[in-house]
This record gives structure tokens, sequence and C-alpha cells, in this order.
């Protein structure tokens, strides 16, 4: 066992200004295509173990005391294509981190546990019959002690989420502080742009500092382009580190027996189909799902300031489970430039009379328990993102917007905004259904975000309807795992990360 | 009915721009929020007396029609009139619109271009004139009638008014009147907390060499 040289700030990472030969040649036990939730966490348990570790990550590093807390800047430097990331539809905006550490980098910290009923449907429809609440209880418990995961004090919870608390109580619906994986929160609610004082506790400041420890080497700016293998089975990778310019300062081969991929929902079946691997059962990029939000925004009598502390407080999952509903709302901050994409109060002075008025704004999200519709496909130049919301989906769109609708009202909301291309405002309770019913499942009706893709490589017991085992491991490539959200067989209706940073240590602990 | 009549005049303009071109696909993009449209140009159908302004020297990443485009479009959205807000000739509007087109993926930004000559020009058939040409009451009327048009309409309005948006409100100098806060971390004097610890089965002694 080497030496454990935890250090105590920033993190050793070699990237593109370093590489001083055309040509990188590197052996190790596990390489590792990812540094987000799961790559962090497989590196760490791995190193822990003694393996020679490598992490690429096609991200820049950028360390925290360059976050600038400008949510626009932030879109441009830490996310995947500048933040310009969207279906083919351009209709839902896939927001993804695209640097080292991945997602947990920019995302809202929230944390729930695999609501029991999916893995109840993962047992019955995907064969995963290991994967019980007992089976992966002593996971999360680790992994929200590692992280810090706590529900909410009360002063985290910002006046946007007293209000919404405080509507929900009068409907009589279940509202909870929610969980989230924070020390010593600064209430600064720039958490989209990164924690620039590292109180978020993303895998930039936890698990990939702690592989690091280990002796986890971490290389950024390194999109892996292929994925080897030999007589079979994983043997490497090719990739090429890329200068922030656009140019290539050099190729890269790994010869590694244990190739791990952690690059998303999204990139790791892109990086399956070009390797033309692991592909049997024909459900490589396929069963795409990424819980498809609106933020509602809606105004209130007196100044709320939406910005203003921490950007998630409280969640209402009164209608969590199918049956009633399936779908979570969860109040939340947001940033001027946040607040133009939100909603179409009329165009020219009706909308800048919404910002100028933007301290009275509160926000809801809407995050529902959409179907696997989707697909990921690579067409030979780019990648596209074929999701459309499905109809069948609809209509629980339609019942959270409602909700939402109801629950601002409640709160003492006069306007409540539908996140629509069209302009559409509630106003009391008897414009809610006239408002949301005549809403059609069109492109570019609704003005959706997603920030939880999912689903892509999906795990099952039967090689040919699923791509990888309850391991992690392809059904068609031994040695070849994945370790990321692609591997969620259904959505989860809630934020995955707490899930993914589970499975991927349950992954890691049961590789030989 | 006019506007039913519009969209689909719109629609088959498009795919006969589409034909002509022999473009087969058409995809929509996002950027910070926004989409658009298939490959190619359209010419004018119309010329305006703005064709013969040169659009500044900053402005190579946008053709001049894009350049006056994005212009007009910043003064018809962005009106401050009996408000607090800086006028939007204050604000390098249209050069952060540059700036967010450069990031998109060459064939996408092909089609953006594509989709930004459909909405100059086919104001022409239902308003008489470009859209670069029409008075400011008109012009907020056409992006209202494209917001409930059909899929390409919607697009092309929600596209240019989410960059239009961005590219005003990301600008630090917009943000007093509204009290936003901007950056904090700084201001506040927050300490940095550093890397969390070790997990505890590590920092107690577990395994080290």
């Amino acid at each position: 066992m080497s030496e454990v040289k935890w250090q105590a700030s920033g993190l050793r990472v070699h990237q593109a200004s370093d590489v001083t030969r055309d040509h990188l040649q590197l052996e190790a036990d596990v390489v590792i295509v990812g540094s987000g939730a799961g790559g962090a966490v497989s590196a760490y348990e791995l190193a822990k173990r003694g393996m020679k570790v490598l992490v690429l990550e096609a991200g820049p590093y950028v360390p925290s005391k360059d976050f600038t807390e400008n949510f626009t800047d932030s879109l441009d430097t830490l996310y995947q294509d500048h933040g310009s990331q969207s279906n083919s539809d351009g209709d839902l905006l896939v927001l993804q981190g695209a640097c080292v550490g991945g997602s947990t980098v920019v995302n809202g910290c929230v944390c729930f546990r695999t609501p029991d009923f999916i893995l109840q449907d993962w047992q019955r429809d995907f064969g995963l019959n290991e994967l019980t609440v007992d089976e992966l209880a002593p996971y999360f418990d680790e992994v929200e002690k590692n992280l810090a995961v706590h529900d909410n004090g009360e002063h985290e919870i910002p006046r946007h989420g007293r209000l919404i608390r405080a509507g929900a109580n009068r409907l009589g619906w279940s509202v909870k502080p929610l969980k989230r994986n924070i020390r010593q929160c600064g209430l600064t609610g720039h958490c989209l742009s990164g924690c620039k004082t590292e109180r978020k506790q993303s895998m930039l400041v936890t698990y990939l500092p702690w592989a690091a420890a280990h002796g986890a080497q971490i290389y950024a700016d390194t999109r892996v382009e292929k994925i080897l293998t030999r007589e079979g089975k994983a043997s490497g990778v090719e990739a090429i580190i890329t200068r922030h310019d656009g140019t290539v300062a050099a190729t890269l081969s790994v010869s590694a027996p244990r190739v791990i991929l952690a690059a998303g929902a999204v990139q790791t079946p892109l990086l399956l189909l070009k390797s033309g691997l692991a592909n049997r059962s024909g459900q490589v990029g396929r069963n795409f799902a990424c819980h498809p939000s609106l933020y509602v925004p809606a105004r209130y009598p007196e100044p709320v300031y939406p910005w203003r502390g921490a950007m998630l407080g409280v969640y209402v999952d009164e209608f969590m489970h199918p049956d009633k509903g399936g779908f979570v709302l969860e109040d939340g901050g947001a940033g001027l430039v946040e607040l133009t994409m939100a909603a179409e109060p009329g165009t020219g002075k009706p909308f800048m009379d919404y910002m100028a008025n933007a301290k009275y704004l509160a926000g809801l999200v809407t995050l529902i328990h959409d179907h696997n519709v989707g697909s990921i496909e690579w067409d030979g130049e780019r990648k596209k993102i074929n999701y459309q919301l499905s109809d069948i989906d609809f209509p629980s769109m339609q019942r959270a917007l409602k909700a939402a609708a109801r629950l601002h009202l409640a709160a003492g909301a006069s306007e409540v905004y539908v996140p629509a291309s069209d302009q559409r405002v509630i106003r009391s309770e008897a414009d809610i259904d006239s408002q949301v019913d005549s809403l059609e499942n069109q492109p570019q009706h609704l003005r959706m975000v997603s920030y939880h893709p999912q689903g892509t490589c999906r795990m099952g017991a039967d090689p040919d309807h699923s791509v990888v085992a309850a391991n992690g491991q392809s059904h068609d490539v031994p040695g070849l795992y994945v370790a990321d959200a692609s591997l969620l067989p259904t959505s989860i209706i809630v934020n995955p990360q707490i899930t993914v940073y589970a499975l991927a240590t349950r992954i890691a602990r049961h590789m030989g | 009915m006019k506007s039913q009549l519009q969209a689909r005049r719109v629609s088959a303009i498009w795919q006969q721009g589409m034909a002509r071109r022999r473009f087969l696909k058409w995809g929509l993009l996002g950027s910070a929020g926004v989409a658009a449209v298939a490959a190619g140009g359209f010419a004018f159908l119309r010329r305006s007396p703005l064709d013969k302004q040169a659009a500044p020297a900053w402005a190579q990443g946008l053709s001049e029609a894009e350049y006056h485009l994005f212009n007009r479009a910043r003064q018809v959205l962005l009106p401050v009139d009996g408000t607090t807000l800086l006028p939007s000739e204050q604000v390098p509007v249209v050069q952060n619109v540059q700036t967010l087109l450069g990031h998109l993926h060459p064939l996408t930004r092909k089609e953006v271009a594509a989709g930004l000559g459909l909405f100059d020009n086919a104001a022409v058939f239902t308003l008489g004139s470009r859209f670069v040409d029409l008075n400011d009451d008109d012009a907020r009327a056409y992006f209202d009638s494209w917001g409930q048009g059909n899929v390409i309409q919607r697009t092309l309005a929600t596209v240019i008014k989410q960059l239009v948006y961005s590219a005003y409100w990301q600008d630090s100098a917009t943000w007093p009147p509204t009290e936003f806060d901007g950056p904090v971390s700084d201001k506040w004097g927050l300490e940095y907390l550093g890397n969390a610890p070790l997990p505890d089965s590590v920092a107690d002694g577990e395994a080290r060499a």
C-alpha cells in the first residue's frame, strides 16, 4: 500500500498545458472515463484498494477559486457545449457539467435516496433482484456520511422556500426540508455556477482529492475517443488531449484491463456507439429519460429576492408516488439570466417590467417521472439527443404545472407565469385549468430544462434487453463497466446524484 | 385565421428553401434555452435601407444581416422607458449575442443563420417589409404572432428572444436597478474551506503506509 498524501486544498491534475510530447502511452489497472459522480467515487474506491487508477476527463480543470458566480460565464466554462446542449427539437436544455468533477460541481446539492418503489420496479421489470432497499442502505449511509448530507436547517431555507412551505401547509400538502451535501453553506445562491468557497461537497473537493491521495492520476482536457478490446475483453482506451483553444496537444493511449465509463448518460453511450461495443442488446443509447423540469416563477406582493439564500430549501412530496401523480415540486432560487429563460410574460414592456420586478419573484421546479422514450445518437458529425416529452408523460407535466400554480397562489402569489412559448399568466384558481389544459404537447411549446439525463446503458439481468448487469459490467465485454446515471433502467423522479454515488461504490466494491 | 395562414406560408417557404438547397435535415438547437432550424440561407425578399449600412468591425462572427436583425431585436425587446433599467444601447448586447453564437457547432451555426434569415424575410408576406424595417409595435406583434405559430416560428421567436435577453442581463451594469447581488463570496469575505478530510475509515488509520 503506497503512502496516502491528502492535500488540504486544490487538486493535482494533468492538463493540456502540461503536455510536452505528441503522444503519451500509459498503463493502469483501471482507466475511468469521466470525473463526475460515478467516476470520482470509482476512482477513490479502487485507488484505496491499491489499484493504479487513471481518471480521464474531457472537460477542463477549473479550481474553485476561479469560479466567478456569474451564470453566463459558468455556462461557458463549466458546462457541456458551453451550456447549449439540447435535444433535437431545441426545447429541452440538457445541462451537464463538463469539467473536473462533472455535474457535481454545478448541481444544486439536492440529495435523495432512490425511492423504494423505484427499486421495486427495477426488481420486477429488470431482474435486478440484488438491488433491494436493505442491500443499498449501507452504501447510501456511507456516501451520505462522506458528503455531509443533512436536512436543511432553518437558516438554509431561503425566503422563497419559506413561502412555498407556508403555501403547502395551507393546502395540507406534505412539505419537507431538502437534504443537501454541503458544509457550512455560504447561502450565496450560486450553486449552479460552482461553489467558490468549497462548501458544496462536490467531487472536486471530496472523492477526487481522496482518490488522488491514494495515488489516482487525473487528466483533464482529455477526451476518450475509443474503447479498446483484446480477445473480446476491455484493454484500454484511446484519447485526445485538447488545449483550451481547441488545438490538439497530444494523443493518449492507455492500456488497462478494466475500463469504467462514467461520462454521463449522453457521452457514455456515444462512446460505446463510436467504439461499436457492448450493444448486443441494441439498447446502448436508447431508453433516455431526463426528468424534464419546468421552472415556474410567480410574483409575490413583497420582495423575495430569489437569488438570495440557499438555492433550494424545501420540497413537496405529496405527489411523488406514481399513483399520486409521479412528480415532485422543489422551491428554486434563480438569478437574472435564469429568470429570463423561465417565462414569457409578453414582448417588450411586459417582459422588462417582469425583469425590473425580479426581486418579487419566487420559483418552483417541477420534476416528473418520465418514461424512457428518448435516445442518444451519433450521426457521424455530431451527437443527437432525441427526446420529446411523450404523450404518456404530458399529463404528468400538466398536473405538476397545475400543482405548482396552486401552490404559488396558496403561498400568496399574485401572478404565476406558465413557462411556455406564448404568454400565459395565472392570477387565480379559476385560471389554472384553462391556461394549462390548452397547452399542447408540441415541440417548443414548453420551456423545459433537464439536469438529470439517465437510462442510456441500462442495467438488467437479461443480456438481450440490457447493456450491463447489476454489478455494472457489460454483458458483452468483460472488464468494461458503466458507473454513471446511464445505468438507471427507469427514471427515478428525484435528483439522482446519491443514487449514482451509491451504485458506483457498490460496483467498485464488487469489481475483481 | 390570419395567423394560421401565415404559419402555413412560413412552412411552405421553409420547405421550398430546404428543397432548393437539398438540406434534408432540420435540427433545432439550444443555447441558453434557445433553438433554430435547418441549414442554408435565404436571399432577401425585399431590400432594406439597413442593407447599405455596414456592420461594426467587431461583428466578424455575424453576417451584416444578422447584425442588423439583432440590433433591431435589441431595440424592440428591451425597452426601458418609465423604468430605472439601463438603456440597451449602453450594453454590448449584439456583441454578447455574437459570443453566444460562437459557441455553437459549425453545422448548428449554419442552421441558425438560415433561421434568422427566415425570420427577417417572412415579415414581408404579412407586414410588407422585413423585420428589421418594422416599427416597434409591429415588430413586437410579429414576435408575439410567431410565439403562437408553428414549431418553426415558435423556435425562432424563442431563439432570438433568449439570445437577446441573455446578452443584456448577463452584463453586470444591468443588475443594480433590480437589486440583484451578483457575485457575493468575495464581497462577503467567505472563507475557503478547502478539501473535505478523508473519510473516517482512512483518517482513523486504515492502511496508511
